[in-house]
């Protein structure tokens, strides 16, 4: 077997999966090596958000590049159904309180260029007639969405692997080695060598261990998230809901069945001994009492599994994706603190321009991986 | 950690069989050839397989088809289905309404 | 939270002996169970059980069950009915669902006793309606009074197929064959032998390989496979039917173990790896009963107790003198009933030819479902020396090692002898003191054991059968009397059909036949039935 490529990609997860498939669709052999199966953190567990209101302006132009030239046509691209839909996000609010929340959410975007704005409870239910009358207004930005997580990672996987990307699952990577003063080797677990002319760290929480051998540290921590899915219900609406307390957020799916992930308030101290996935007795119930609050109509559908799963929750709360000058070869694409599946495809096709000097699709200096400093 | 799998190996490709068309997850009407091909299209794993076609995530959570499921995977990659990796048990066991699931009592001492 | 000393997850013979056995030792435990009534699937078990007067050999499966409530209420066992427990979470907590509201609960020791599901195989128009489950179709038949089906295909020759296609010729319903894609019978073959003599055919190398019919099933279409389990095409053969019951296997339901996290493993079904006392890998949860790995009923009370056993000594309910003398004991119950040709350890063997003893299996009963008259004579149980016997006495048609031995208590006259190995086959003793009391045929779970009387009279010969079949049929009553495989051998006239309470509903039909014919008939149909 041929362990050395012009790129090593470690972790399988969308990042990983979208960078491998870009990279491989310019030409350029790529190794993926995965320590647990494809898609097995985040990228399988989140809500399917593909959003770009509410989120951090300096993570904010992925999302807008990605959602006006990437996830429109990645179904076709990939010829896989990943269900993607924009048709809108709605962050709803019950109080004032609320309301002040989310016009300083949309002061910011709107800032940034993004189309989102205030709407009042009416318009809400116009655009969302399952909602509550305790809902009195909402932001609403009409091209954010959600799309499959599970399928989009895997059909990424699947179209990268049909176009020659080695992919190499239950490999746990230990040690990346530097040659010549360039980052080079990647060593396994198991004690198999892997040389690439780039290495690109998408793995979540892991990257940090596996940066530090190289003498990188990232400031990231395993933060625990709970999501649940319901029994398919009828055709209701396809815009992706958050709420302004931030205690839910979630969609229908194609298939029928909702997805809602939510917060208990203590997810920040559930144990992470595990990462099987193991949810808490306590969220997902807690969730259900928000959701309905909002969605009355949702009661008698019955819950078919919740499961939880960690984030690489980052000291600012918004991704490292950067070059590393120090170590040259180096790349790092991690800390995505729980959203980084809508950007997923815009960090895969960014973190394959880094690798080779192209001109980036957009610039996003905010996410360097050397801006943490010591307060003044 | 997962069981290792270089994902180059091609099976031999993907070739029909006459009773590819039946159904094996009847809540998700998933069928043995879309099963079938999913693996030759490198989903390797009971959960890669699950979580692509949606196989086994309906109303009885696998407990008819999971076994099956298994040993049409196992047959494609050549393996026994004990060599494969069990998909994880979720709560609740059995599906919940929303409104009761919601509906926590505490029974103190 | 509300805190148990033992939580048991499941009211089935497993769960409410473990919570018994736990109560004996004062430990506060309660019992989960999401179905309306407790027992699990004993209550519709109407047959009698096999193995050892311990094990409650000869009891029907239902008057375990009501024996087994009884023991709990006069116990002091809280079971919660209609209550399912959803999870089963970090430090021994679980959520139950009841009352239409989600209540937490924790325990020092938790016993999953959750049972089994049935097994499904999937063929063309396998997901009709009027496709289920052997299980499914015994709940609707003894639990609910109704019949499945008028005329049903059994897919699978295990004890589950043979014992319910059984219970549905007791039903009224027709048995149009069993099916079974294995070259032998999987299940006992006194279980095979009683379904034979109503004439039950047996296909074995065969399988279903289609449901036909439009929005529900009007037949079936069944073809012998080769050595890997293909059909063979130009075998295919249609069967009118209205019903397939598939008795191919059942899975341990073992979610809740797996979702705690204990180490599981793939065993043709997904079990938890346990220690003797069936202890996981997460200290003070247990598997007891079918969710441990699949047994009957018998061996899952005994595995009940053992985790509520162990579960006592290590919350320190239990002495250690205390510990081992019932472990000592329960070990040898449960060792007595892995004995014989069906032992676990003999899963899946195909070679074995001879009994214990050294008697030629028979090939007749692993391959149509009854022995021929040849092969009958070669145990010991109806050997030369017995059909030499004169007057009444009884011939024993077991011939293969099972843990059982009701026989040998049920004659107060010595003539039947198992010894102290339960699984040794029945000797008749030739030196004959039977007085046709028929408490063997009664007593015998397999309903294998006949009386016969060659000096009758000077032409006819009695054959005494064990019958449960409703009604009764009267004396004088004529008829036919079938032969081993079911079919017509001789005319035959019914001279009495006698039942007592001791008898628990296994009428003794004696009927008269020709002398030569003694050794042949083996049931009885009225004519015109």
């Amino acid at each position: 077997m041929n362990k050395t490529a012009d790129v090593v990609i470690i972790g399988a997860g969308i990042t990983g999966c979208a960078a491998a498939y870009y990279l491989a669709k310019k030409g350029v052999s790529v190794i993926v090596l995965e320590s647990e199966m494809i898609g097995h953190g985040g990228s399988s567990r989140n809500g399917g958000g593909v959003r770009q209101s509410a989120r951090d302006v300096r993570e904010l132009p992925i999302a807008m590049y990605a959602i006006e030239h990437l996830w429109p046509n990645l179904s076709e691209e990939l010829g896989c159904d990943i269900e993607y839909h924009k048709e809108g996000n709605l962050r709803l609010g019950k109080t004032p309180e609320h309301l002040e929340i989310l016009k300083k959410l949309v002061d910011k975007s709107v800032s940034a260029g993004l189309d989102v704005r205030m709407i009042d409870g009416d318009e809400a239910r116009q655009i969302c007639p399952y909602m509550s009358h305790e809902v009195i207004g909402a932001s609403w930005c009409p091209t954010d969405g959600h799309a499959n997580p599970m399928v989009t990672t895997l059909a990424f996987y699947r179209r990268a692997r049909a176009m020659g990307v080695h992919f190499i699952s239950g490999e746990e990577v230990v040690e990346l080695q530097k040659h010549h003063g360039m980052a080079r080797k990647v060593i396994t677990k198991a004690g198999n060598c892997y040389e690439g002319g780039h290495i690109i760290v998408a793995a979540g929480y892991a990257s940090r261990a596996i940066l530090n051998t190289v003498g990188i540290d990232v400031p990231l921590m395993k933060h625990n998230l709970e999501c649940l899915v319901t029994e398919v219900q009828p055709p209701m609406f396809w815009q992706m809901l958050g709420t302004a307390e931030a205690d839910f957020y979630g969609h229908q799916t194609n298939h029928g069945s909702f997805v809602f992930g939510g917060s208990s308030g203590l997810d920040a101290y559930v144990k992470n001994d595990n990462d099987a996935g193991e949810a808490t007795s306590i969220t997902a119930p807690s969730v259900c009492r928000g959701i309905m609050k909002y969605f009355p109509d949702l009661a008698d559908a019955k819950i078919v599994r919740h499961w939880s799963g960690f984030m690489d929750d980052c000291a600012d709360h918004v991704p490292i994706i950067d070059k590393v000058n120090e170590v040259p070869g180096l790349v790092i694409a991690c800390g995505f603190t729980g959203h980084g599946f809508g950007i997923g495809p815009g960090t895969g096709l960014l973190l394959s321009q880094l690798v080779l000097d192209e001109t980036p699709c957009v610039d996003v200096p905010g996410l360097r991986y050397d801006r943490f400093k010591a307060k003044a | 950690m997962a069981m290792y799998l270089d994902r180059d190996d091609d099976l031999g490709g993907f070739h029909p069989e006459p009773d590819d068309d039946l159904i094996i997850c009847r809540c998700e009407e998933v069928t043995k050839g879309e099963i079938r091909r999913a693996v030759h299209e490198g989903m390797r794993t009971m959960t890669e397989v699950r979580r692509f076609l949606r196989v086994g995530m309906g109303l009885c959570q696998g407990g008819t088809c999971g076994k099956l499921v298994k040993g049409i995977i196992a047959k494609e990659l050549g393996v026994k289905p004990a060599e494969l990796e069990e998909c994880t048990s979720r709560s609740p066991a059995r599906p919940i309404e929303m409104r009761v699931f919601a509906n926590e009592v505490s029974d103190d001492e | 939270m509300k805190r148990y000393d033992l939580i048991v997850v499941g009211a089935g013979p497993a769960g409410l002996s473990a919570a018994i056995e736990a109560a004996k030792y004062g430990l506060k435990t309660v019992v989960f169970d999401e179905n309306a009534r407790p027992g699990g699937q004993l209550f519709k078990q109407v047959h009698k059980f096999f193995g050892s007067k311990e094990h409650k050999a000869k009891i029907r499966g239902f008057k375990i069950g009501e024996q087994l409530l009884d023991d709990a209420e006069k116990a002091g066992v809280e079971v919660h009915l209609n209550a399912t427990v959803s999870g089963l979470f970090d430090c021994k907590e679980i959520t139950v669902i009841e009352n239409e509201a989600m209540h937490h609960y924790k325990a020092d020791a938790i016993i999953l006793a959750t049972g089994a599901r049935e097994n499904m195989i999937p063929f063309e128009g396998w997901t009709k309606p009027g496709v289920i489950g052997a299980g499914a179709a015994q709940t609707m038949m003894n639990l609910h009074g109704v019949q499945p089906g008028s005329r049903v295909l059994m897919v699978g020759s295990g004890n589950v197929g043979l014992v319910v296609s059984f219970q549905l010729l007791q039903a009224g319903i027709e048995v149009a064959a069993i099916v079974d894609a294995a070259p032998r019978v999987g299940g006992y073959g006194v279980h095979a032998a009683k379904v034979a003599r109503c004439g039950v055919p047996f296909y074995l190398s065969h399988t279903v390989i289609k449901a036909e019919g439009d929005d529900r099933v009007t037949g079936a279409v069944v073809a012998e496979v080769d050595s890997h389990f293909k059909p063979i095409p130009g075998t295919e053969m249609h069967l009118d039917v209205d019903t397939i019951c598939m008795a191919v296997g059942l899975s341990p339901m073992s979610q809740l173990l797996s979702m705690a996290g204990c180490k599981m493993q793939d065993k043709g079904g997904i079990v938890p790896i346990v220690n003797e006392y069936r202890e996981t890998s997460i200290k003070g949860i247990f598997a007891a009963g079918d969710v441990g790995g699949i047994e009957e009923a018998s061996s899952a009370m005994i595995t009940g107790k053992i985790t509520a056993l162990a579960a006592a000594y290590e919350l320190g309910f239990a002495e250690e003198k205390e510990f081992r003398e019932g472990e000592t004991c329960y070990k040898a119950s449960l060792a007595q009933l892995h004995e014989g040709m069906f032992s676990p350890a003999n899963k899946g063997r195909t070679d074995l030819t001879v009994t214990d003893e050294g008697v030629l299996l028979s090939q007749n009963l692993l391959k149509k479902g009854y022995l021929d008259l040849g092969e009958i004579m070669r145990f010991p149980g109806a050997a030369d020396e017995v059909k030499k016997v004169h007057g009444i006495h009884p011939v024993i048609e077991c011939t293969q090692n099972i843990p059982c031995n009701p026989c040998q208590d049920a004659c107060k006259f010595g003539c039947i002898a198992v010894g102290a190995d339960i699984t040794r086959l029945p000797i008749v003793n030739p030196a004959n003191k039977c007085t046709g009391c028929g408490m063997c045929v009664a007593s015998c779970s397999g309903q294998a054991i006949f009386l016969v009387n060659d000096d009758f009279s000077e032409t006819e010969a009695s054959v005494t059968l064990p019958y449960e079949f409703l009604p009764y049929p009267e004396p004088g009553t004529k008829g036919m009397a079938l032969g081993r495989d079911g079919k017509a051998v001789c005319e035959a006239e019914v001279v009495s059909c006698r039942l007592s309470p001791s008898m628990d509903h296994t009428a003794l039909l004696t009927i008269k036949v020709p002398k030569e014919m003694s050794m042949t008939a083996r049931f009885f149909k009225a004519v015109g039935v």
